[in-house]
Parts: structure tokens; sequence; C-alpha cells
């Protein structure tokens, strides 16, 4: 979910849709696009986060042939996961101030889906740090293309390899990305009921409860109805957005 | 020449034909009365200081009629452009209302509540009483349509969006078996103020219930069928987490005791009269069965001196019954409740503050939408 949420390239959100792409339909029929400083500084924002992503990737190989595992390797690279993840907020107030033409209820819901599994879930579980890497990996490689996606479109020179990459990539990446994600949240689900974390009970002055245990229950449960919608979306905008591009090379 | 008398009908046969008083047709200026008579509103001279005209009936001019061409009507898909349905010899003074009949004559699945005409597919939507006439359209008007999907009247949503809480807070407060421990099913609560709850709970939907069948007016008829869920979802469901606490067997009783609650009942109580008493304003805004809009103001009801400062004051006084019920019970989902609604609630109320202000060149700018001065 948090995996193709942010590949689904037709909601065109995160950090910079300068040219809304053929595909990004929904309704996002770009009328102008952002000014000149706008686009300069979202061009920034997308190469920043395209480098923060490469660290990410690079990290990962490097811990990799360094210890010659699997495990643990998600510590090597925690810190600049949290930032560049976390930092993906910022897209939520591109799209609140206008200059990202998506849904600030879409893009909200894409965003923090992802920095709830990284803070919530990963962080405050240290044992649910195994299947961990499954999301990460699909995560970084989708975020890579993406960003850079974005910078290329601003600068209205998209590579037809990066367009075909967003927009094929993702058929493998999100069932990767959304495996780890479930994998993780139900690891973490011993934790959470032992320690009782972030939740309270009744009686309290305020007479309100909260069962963090059933909270991720019904996270994990969200995942049926809403995986096959985005993933299904993603095919029928690939199918659109592939075939156009096929369209107009013919007459080129 | 004999004169006509204002009202005369055209069925006079032995009068000669006279369009106006002074004018015959044919005659220099015809045409132009012609065309101003056209212009709702315009007072002919001729027939001066007799009120102002609205038809060229009011005159006894019947001849105009059969200048008028019946006029021809092709209904377009909005998206595909595909021809629906092409209505001729229609009434050139016909209303939209009548057009969407006519079509639905054609395609029954289609009923008027369901159809969305417009002059471009586009634009806005035509209003039920537009005449075909006056709109900028030539001999064959194309309108094109959209289908708005299957439509649910507004009574009936709110009926089912109202009973539903009504009822469910019922099941919490006697304590239906499978909700709460075994041990606790069908007992009672010892605190006062679970009970006072439990009334000021079901007095405000049953206020709700009251008021749609018999206090509000609606301008619109129906709404998207989608909506009935999406609206009981939220009233149901928020009804059944608020109520499993308040009626919990483990409730805390505010922290300020008596004194706490009867302050919270005070303004819980103060605010439904407030938001009934708007209610009732808006109704006498209103005649039976119309769809005028007027700007509110207020009456010697001290409870709709709000509208001084406030457009939409049922909303303030809305909010401020939510507030008083989360102080008198001090449960966090019922001030999560009156947040969430009060959300809602500012959308609404500046939606209807901006139209208001687009309608009312004379509206007074003291108003704020929802919260006096600030909001």
């Amino acid at each position: 979910m948090a995996a193709v949420a942010a590949t689904a390239a037709a909601k065109g959100n995160g950090g910079g849709g300068g040219r809304a792409g053929a595909g990004d339909a929904s309704g996002t029929r770009k009328k102008k696009g952002p000014g000149p400083l706008a686009t300069a500084y979202l061009v920034i924002y997308n190469v920043v986060m395209t480098a923060g992503w490469l660290v990410i990737a690079v990290g990962l190989v490097r811990a990799y042939l360094a210890k010659g595992s699997y495990h643990s390797l998600y510590y090597s690279i925690e810190k600049p996961l949290k930032f560049f993840q976390t930092g993906a907020l910022l897209e939520i107030l591109h799209c609140a101030i206008g200059i990202v033409p998506s849904s600030v209820v879409l893009t909200s819901f894409q965003v923090m889906s992802r920095v709830f599994l990284i803070w919530a879930v990963t962080h405050s579980v240290k044992e649910s740090e195994d299947s961990v890497l499954l999301f990460v990996i699909a995560w970084t490689i989708t975020e890579i293309i993406r960003y850079s996606f974005y910078t290329f479109s601003l600068l209205n020179h998209l590579p037809y390899l990066i367009k075909w990459a967003r927009y094929t990539l993702f058929i493998v990446l999100y069932p990767m990305g959304v495996s780890g994600e479930l994998l993780t949240i139900y690891a973490a689900l011993p934790f959470v009921r032992q320690a009782g974390l972030y939740s309270i009970s009744l009686p309290n002055k305020y007479n309100f409860s909260f069962d963090y245990y059933a909270f991720l229950i019904l996270i994990m449960i969200s995942y049926i109805p809403i995986f096959p919608q985005l993933y299904f979306h993603m095919i029928h905008q690939r199918r659109k957005i592939l075939s156009h591009t096929e369209e107009h090379k013919k007459f080129e | 020449m004999k004169h006509y008398e204002p009202g005369a009908r055209a069925s006079d046969d032995h009068l000669p034909r006279l369009d106006c008083y002074l004018l015959a047709r044919g005659s220099a200026g015809w045409e132009q009365q012609l065309q101003l008579l056209r212009v709702p509103g315009y007072r002919c001279l001729c027939t001066w200081p007799w009120p102002r005209i609205r038809e060229p009936r009011d005159i006894g001019i019947e001849t105009l009629a059969p200048l008028v061409l019946p006029a021809q009507v092709e209904i377009l898909d909005a998206k595909t452009r595909e021809k629906l349905c092409f209505l001729d010899k229609v009434e050139p003074h016909a209303t939209i209302a009548e057009i969407k009949n006519l079509f639905t004559k054609t395609h029954p699945q289609w009923y008027p509540a369901r159809q969305s005409l417009r002059l471009d597919p586009k634009g806005k939507s035509l209003k039920d009483e537009d005449v075909l006439q006056k709109l900028p359209v030539g001999t064959t008007a194309t309108l094109y349509f959209r289908d708005l999907g299957a439509q649910i009247s507004w009574v009936t949503v709110f009926l089912t969006e109202y009973a539903g809480p009504l009822f469910i807070y019922l099941l919490f407060y006697f304590r239906v078996p499978f909700i709460y421990g075994h041990k606790y099913d069908f007992t009672s609560s010892r605190h006062t103020v679970v009970h006072l709850a439990c009334i000021c709970h079901s007095f405000h939907y049953i206020k709700r219930l009251l008021e749609t069948l018999f206090v509000h007016r609606f301008s619109h008829g129906t709404m998207p069928l989608r909506n009935i869920f999406k609206n009981c979802t939220y009233y149901w469901g928020f009804a059944a987490w608020m109520a499993y606490y308040i009626n919990h067997p483990l409730y805390t009783p505010p922290t300020y005791g008596a004194q706490q609650v009867k302050l919270a009942l005070a303004i819980f109580v103060i605010c439904q009269l407030g938001n009934f008493s708007i209610h009732m304003a808006l109704r006498d805004l209103r005649p039976a069965g119309s769809k005028t809009r007027k700007i509110p103001y207020p009456t010697k009801n001290p409870f709709t001196w709000l509208f001084l400062l406030v457009s939409c004051p049922n909303y303030t006084y809305e909010v401020g019954s939510w507030i008083g019920f989360a102080i008198m019970t001090q449960c966090l989902p019922v001030a999560l409740f009156s947040l969430v609604g009060f959300t809602q609630m500012t959308i609404w109320a500046k939606g209807k503050h901006r139209s208001y202000l687009k309608e009312f060149r004379d509206y007074p700018p003291l108003r704020m939408p929802i919260i006096p001065f600030l909001l």
C-alpha cells in the first residue's frame, strides 16, 4: 500500500508534477504549471530526494558486501531512510499550496502510511526489523525512479526509460513492498500486545481507550480492499500512458 | 380603432387585434415594443399607470404568441457527445423542468432528479426554473446531459441518519448483551450524569427528526444515493463510539462533579433552543413549496440575534451543543466528534457565506460565517 502509493503515477503526486504526464489523469488537468521559482524549488527538492534514496541504495549494497548477509542491513541505512522518508511530508505541503497538481487528501494518505510504517512500527518495535528489508528495497527502487521521473518532467526532458521504469517496475515492486509491510506489522504484533504499546485502557479521566494491537490488525485488513484497487489502477494507467507514447512515436 | 382593456383576451374576436393601447401591429415602433416587452419587468408606457407587465398577455397581446416559433431541443451526452434525444415543438417558455420531463419519456431510467442539463459540457447545471427562451441559445437549443447517478430524497437520508444514533445510543445505554461483559447485561449506571447524557443525546436526535419532518424546507429534492452510506456510517459510527464509553461500566464522571455537569447542561440547552430558533427563522424566510432565497435577519426571538454576527448561527449553536455535551460527559470521543463536526460545518458555513455575498450586494459586512468575529 505504502509502496504503490508512491508509485501511483496517475495521481501525479509527490515531489513535482511540473508537467502532468499524459496519464496523470484522475482530473488533474493542468491549466498552467507552477511558476519559475516554484519549478526551481521542486527541481531541487526532487534532485535531493533522488540523491537521498540513492544514498540509501548504495548504503544497502555496501553493507551487504561488507557483512555478506542480509541480517541487520536495516541498521546501516536506518538514519537516511528515516530522514528522507519523513522529508516526503513536504509533498503534502506542495499539494496544499498548489505548486503540485495533486489532491492533498490522497498525497497525505500515501505519505502518512509510509511515515506510519517507519516510525510507528519499525522504529517503535525493534523486534520487527527482520522483514523490513523487503519493503525498504522496494521503496528505494521505486522512489529513485519516481523522483527522477519528476525531476525530468519538470525539466521537460523525460527519457522514455524512466517513464517505462516507473510504469512497469511497480508490477513486481508493489507486491514486494506490500508483503514486506504486512510481514513487518505482523512481526510487531506480539510485542505490541506484550508491552501494551501506545494503548490506553479504561478507566481513565477522559473516558477513552485505544488498543494499538487491534489498530494494527485493522490496518493489515485494510490492505485487502485497497491494494487491488491501487494495483489495477496502476496497470490501467500503464496501458494508457505507454500505449499513448507508442502512438506518438509512430507519428514522429 | 377600439382600445383593449388591460387583461382582455384576444378571444374578443369582434375587437380589432391590437398589440397594445397605442401601437397597432405593423406600425412604426411596433417591432421595438415587441422586443421591449420580452424584458422581464418592463413597463409598457401605453398602459401606465397600470401595474408592471410581466407577460405580454397582461395587456392582451396574445397575438405575440404565433410570432414566437416553437423551439427545438437536442440533448447530447456531455461525455460522448452522442445524440440522446431530439425534441421538436418545444414551447419556448418551457422550463428546464419540463424539458427534463420530456427527456424522461424517451429515457425512463433517467428520472428528472438524476438529470443534469447544461449549456456547456463542462459548465454548470441549469436550474429547473430556467426558461428555455431566456437562455443564450438559437432556434435549436443544444443541451448536454450528465447522469447524476441514483438519487435519494433528502428527507429519507436525514431520517435514516438521525434515527440510527437515537436507537444505537439506547442499545448501549440499556447495556444490551454482547457489548460489555456478561455480568453487566441490562444493568444501569449509578452515575446521574450518564442518565442525563442519554436524555440529552436522545432529545437532540428526536429534535432533529421532528425538524426534518416538520420544519426544514429543502431547496434540493434529492442527493446522490451513495451519500446515504457515507452519512450513515459517520453518524452511526460516532454514535456507537461515544455511547460505548459514556455507558461503560468503568465510566469516570466529570472531574468537577455536579458543577461541571450543570454548566454543561446549561450550555447544551441554550444551544439546542438557539439551534431550533434559527431553524424556525429560516423556515419562515421561505414560503412553502418555493425555493426563494433571502438574507436572514434577527427576529424578536433573542436566540436569532446571533444573525447579527454570523451567517449560519444554526451551525454555531450546533457546535455549542456538542461542546456542552463533551464537557458534560468529559469523554474524549465526544470532543473528537465535536471537532470533526465543527470542521465540516465550517466548510458548509463558509460556502453558504460566500454564496450569500455573491447573491446579495447589501449583505451585512459584520457577519462571519460561523464564529463571531473569527471564522
